[in-house]
């Protein structure tokens, strides 16, 4: 009797289920594109205040924010976000974990938005030796931040690294538990607000050819299922670098508002990052294309931050990809340029 | 149930018998039969375990998402060969059990006598019990922006998250035990005379003892699940802060270890509780 019932409520279940498989495989368009994006002020926040996602997609958009990069993992193997824009680090990590994504697009290169911050007195990456240093974890600042101490050739072993949550960095502050921070706007204008003095910037590594930037990763899966769409976003994207690129102040203006931050603050980061076009993308430079995307800076970029990551002990030198191209997928950026 | 074991047992150490070896056979049988819940734990746990590798043998799930126990033991034993994040594995194990040790003395130190003053004295539980009352059900992870500000990154701010969640679990056991001393004994004690000293020593606390225990023993284990709150704090060791951060590059095998480590470590404080229990409150559950 009992068994009766609980088959019935079995098949009407399984019944349920593979009709909304059935309607949502039919779909063209998801009911829904998930991306995950920091609480901070970057470009394609434009998009997210005048909805031109919505308006290209033809689909809702869902902004899910993340505190760093390392949520952003999360996040992907949870299958709760398509589509984010977050570091180069905690990316060239997840891949290493053989996370299902591709990287489609490398919009941002961090030069000044991403600063060490020291309290007066540290004028130097050497003065830091006997100092406590933050940071948020597996972040593309405390990429740079290790990078930057091993070119300098300061003995990292004297520096006492803490990893803290990039709201966490500020309070640390304010109580002088700490007394340098490696970190982002807005949090970086903060610490200098309160008498922090930059000591280095991300893009003082790229003298030495390290490149750390921020990159647009789908998920593959999605992007399998709705290549159209992904192209589309990465056509938006450019169109709102382009709107920030013809008039900055009123973009800047824009994102503070919507932001709820000051606008100098947000108008330092976004200028603290440099923004190479679609087809600047495509060149070895930084991507490249299917052809010549093995050897391109940004592929050997990705492999340098991985070796550093194994070489630190955050993962597994077993885990680390020979190369990287077969995770980038240069096909959309190509459609997207043609697009235009 | 048993009466069928037990002739199931009888005629194979009748068959035994016949063999050479008699007493061996049936010391084997006895040995079973006392062991028998211990074993079919162990065998619950060992289907377990085997069905966990065949999820990842057979790539039901993938690895990333359920590590194998054969990858957790291989992982293993290279943090134990190589440390992770260049400390060694057991310091990490140390340091959290160190943490939460000194904060499990302090707050069992301080807790127990609160909260029997608590349920002696009418008067002080109901000046203490707002505040108890009010911070005993917060998610100790609430305060830690707060402790953060007042306590600072070191160890104090660490040990501060773990004492209070047990501290209070602590006050409120206690006192409650106290409450559930009979009337009737009390009386009884009254009646014969006796102090209020000797109605402590001798009715409320040898009466109270055991819910006692068992209330040090829920508290520590509230006490050791807010181990990750306090290690989310600007960490740099210890278990809690493995799993943490290795949850951040994703190394799910890593934070399986942490869990089992975790799991383990917590399971021993209990035993080790029970059998202070055993030791210094037989009379537990004996009562008439």
């Amino acid at each position: 009797m009992r068994n009766n019932w609980l088959n019935t409520l079995l098949a009407v279940a399984i019944a349920a289920l593979q009709s909304f498989a059935s309607v949502a495989q039919a779909q063209a368009v998801p009911s829904e594109v998930r991306f995950a994006y920091a609480g901070g002020p970057r470009v394609w926040i434009l998009g997210k205040i005048d909805g031109a996602f919505e308006k290209a997609f033809g689909t809702k958009v869902k902004w899910i924010p993340f505190a760093s990069g390392a949520d952003v993992l999360t996040l992907f193997a949870a299958k709760e976000i398509d589509i984010a824009r977050f570091g180069s680090s905690p990316a060239a990590a997840g891949i290493a974990r053989k996370l299902p994504v591709e990287v489609i697009g490398a919009p941002e290169i961090i030069a000044t938005s991403e600063r060490l911050i020291a309290r007066k007195g540290i004028a130097t990456l050497k003065d830091l030796e006997g100092k406590t240093v933050a940071f948020p974890a597996n972040s593309t600042a405390q990429y740079a931040f290790e990078v930057a101490v091993k070119l300098a050739k300061v003995d990292r072993s004297k520096i006492k690294g803490l990893a803290l949550k990039p709201a966490e960095i500020v309070a640390a502050w304010k109580r002088n538990d700490i007394d340098a921070a490696y970190v982002w706007g807005p949090f970086s204008q903060q610490l200098e607000a309160d008498s922090g003095k930059e000591i280095f910037a991300t893009r003082d590594l790229q003298k030495d050819d390290v490149l750390v930037f921020n990159n647009f990763v789908v998920r593959k899966e999605f992007a399998e299922h709705h290549p159209d769409l992904v192209v589309k976003f990465l056509r938006v994207a450019q169109d709102k670098v382009d709107q920030y690129k013809r008039d900055p102040d009123a973009a800047a203006q824009l994102i503070a508002t919507h932001l709820d931050i000051p606008l100098e603050t947000a108008r330092s980061t976004l200028s603290g990052l440099q923004y190479p076009s679609l087809a600047e993308q495509l060149t070895p430079a930084y991507i490249g294309i299917e052809s010549t995307k093995s050897t391109s800076r940004i592929t050997r970029a990705y492999k340098d931050t991985a070796n550093f990551l194994a070489d630190i002990g955050e993962i597994r030198k077993t885990d680390v990809p020979d190369s990287y191209a077969s995770a980038i997928n240069t096909t959309y950026l190509q459609r997207a340029v043609a697009v235009k | 149930m048993n009466s069928r074991a037990l002739t199931a047992a009888d005629a194979l150490s009748r068959r035994r018998t016949t063999n050479t070896q008699p007493s061996l056979a049936r010391n084997v049988v006895t040995w079973l039969r006392r062991r028998k819940y211990a074993l079919i734990s162990a065998t619950a746990v060992l289907l377990f375990v085997l069905l966990w590798q065949l999820c990842g043998s057979l790539h039901w799930v993938d690895a990333l998402l359920l590590p194998p126990p054969s990858e957790i033991l291989g992982t293993a034993a290279e943090l134990i060969s190589n440390g992770y994040r260049q400390t060694p594995l057991w310091q990490h194990f140390f340091i959290s059990v160190a943490r939460a040790s000194a904060a499990f003395v302090v707050a069992v130190g301080a807790g127990v006598p609160l909260g029997l003053g608590m349920g002696l004295s009418p008067t002080l539980a109901a000046a203490l019990n707002p505040f108890v009352q009010f911070l005993r059900p917060l998610p100790k992870i609430a305060l830690i922006p707060l402790v953060i500000v007042w306590f600072g990154i070191g160890e104090s701010a660490k040990f501060f998250l773990i004492f209070i969640s047990t501290f209070l679990s602590v006050v409120v056991g206690a006192a409650a035990a106290v409450l559930g001393v009979s009337q009737a004994r009390l009386r009884a004690a009254q009646t014969l005379g006796a102090t209020h000293h000797q109605i402590f020593a001798f009715v409320v606390l040898p009466n109270a003892l055991p819910e006692l225990f068992t209330s040090v023993r829920l508290s520590i284990g509230i006490g050791w699940t807010s181990l990750i709150a306090a290690e989310m704090v600007a960490a740099n060791s210890g278990l809690g802060w493995m799993v943490i951060n290795a949850g951040s590059y994703l190394r799910t095998d890593v934070v399986l270890l942490g869990i089992v480590l975790l799991g383990l470590t917590g399971y021993f404080f209990d035993w080790a509780l029970v059998q202070l229990q055993r030791r210094f409150v037989p009379w537990a559950g004996k009562d008439a």
